[in-house]
């Protein structure tokens, strides 16, 4: 826990999402002066029930802590929303909100 | 093959198709447009020898950035797409995300990238109707993000 950050609100019929993800996003550049090894989140995908809504192919040009905001049709007020990042080196997070 | 190996392999097989069917990774799929370093060679590996419209397609991005580490960039569009790539021409690759569209979705999409230099930020939205379409923003960056 604590790996990810999600507001999700329902307006009207749209619900608008914002994530937060934290993560060094470390560059290849960036991380052979560090002496370390590169990682940054590959793919990130947000589903309801087992909807997808939201699914992204990502490269190391994110920004450190990423964040992602989004808005889509088709849930409503009390639905879960679960949030899904995988890493370069294979971290698999998964984190549920509740759509307010 | 007897029974139980049989069961078992099928089992195997439905942990490794993924959930959600619309989804599609970009990376295992098309690895070489993120090792591409020019714009013009990324959004050939993705897509291959395409002619985008130049209309369609909103690129929001501050028109100079304090911060390269941080930059917010929305991409917007009320094209029907199937989906949304993301390039700059900044750093030394140029692809920074590909979105799937997933049915009835909205493109309007904020995130946050890093740019070494200034640069010029391209979208394309390939739409369900199979044509492509661009647009681009330049933008000033003050402080590069990549950190060299």
């Amino acid at each position: 826990m604590g790996n990810m950050k999600i507001k999700a609100k329902l307006k009207g019929d749209i619900v608008n999402v914002k994530v937060m993800a934290k993560h060094d996003m470390l560059t290849y550049d960036q991380a052979k002066k560090k002496g370390l090894d590169a990682n940054f989140i590959t793919h990130v995908s947000a589903k309801v029930g087992d909807k997808v809504v939201y699914d992204v192919s990502t490269s190391q040009f994110l920004s450190k802590n990423p964040m992602f905001k989004f808005k889509f049709k088709g849930a409503s007020k009390g639905d879960k929303i679960a949030i899904t990042w995988v890493d370069l080196k294979g971290n698999t997070v998964t984190e549920e909100k509740k759509i307010k | 093959m007897d029974r139980r190996k049989f069961l078992n392999l099928s089992i195997v097989a439905a942990v490794a198709v993924p959930v959600g069917l619309s989804a599609i990774d970009f990376r295992a799929t098309k690895p070489d447009t993120w090792t591409a370093h020019t714009v013009a060679d990324s959004i050939k590996a993705l897509y291959g020898d395409i002619k985008p419209d130049a209309s369609g397609v909103t690129v929001k991005a501050p028109k100079v950035a304090s911060n390269g580490g941080a930059i917010p960039v929305t991409v917007k569009s009320d094209i029907a797409a199937k989906s949304v790539a993301l390039f700059q021409d900044a750093n030394p690759e140029s692809t920074v995300a590909v979105f799937t569209v997933a049915e009835g979705g909205i493109v309007d999409y904020m995130l946050k990238i890093k740019m070494k230099k200034s640069g010029k930020i391209t979208a394309i939205v390939e739409g369900l109707d199979g044509k492509f379409y661009i647009g681009s923003q330049s933008l000033e960056v003050a402080l590069g993000g990549c950190e060299g």
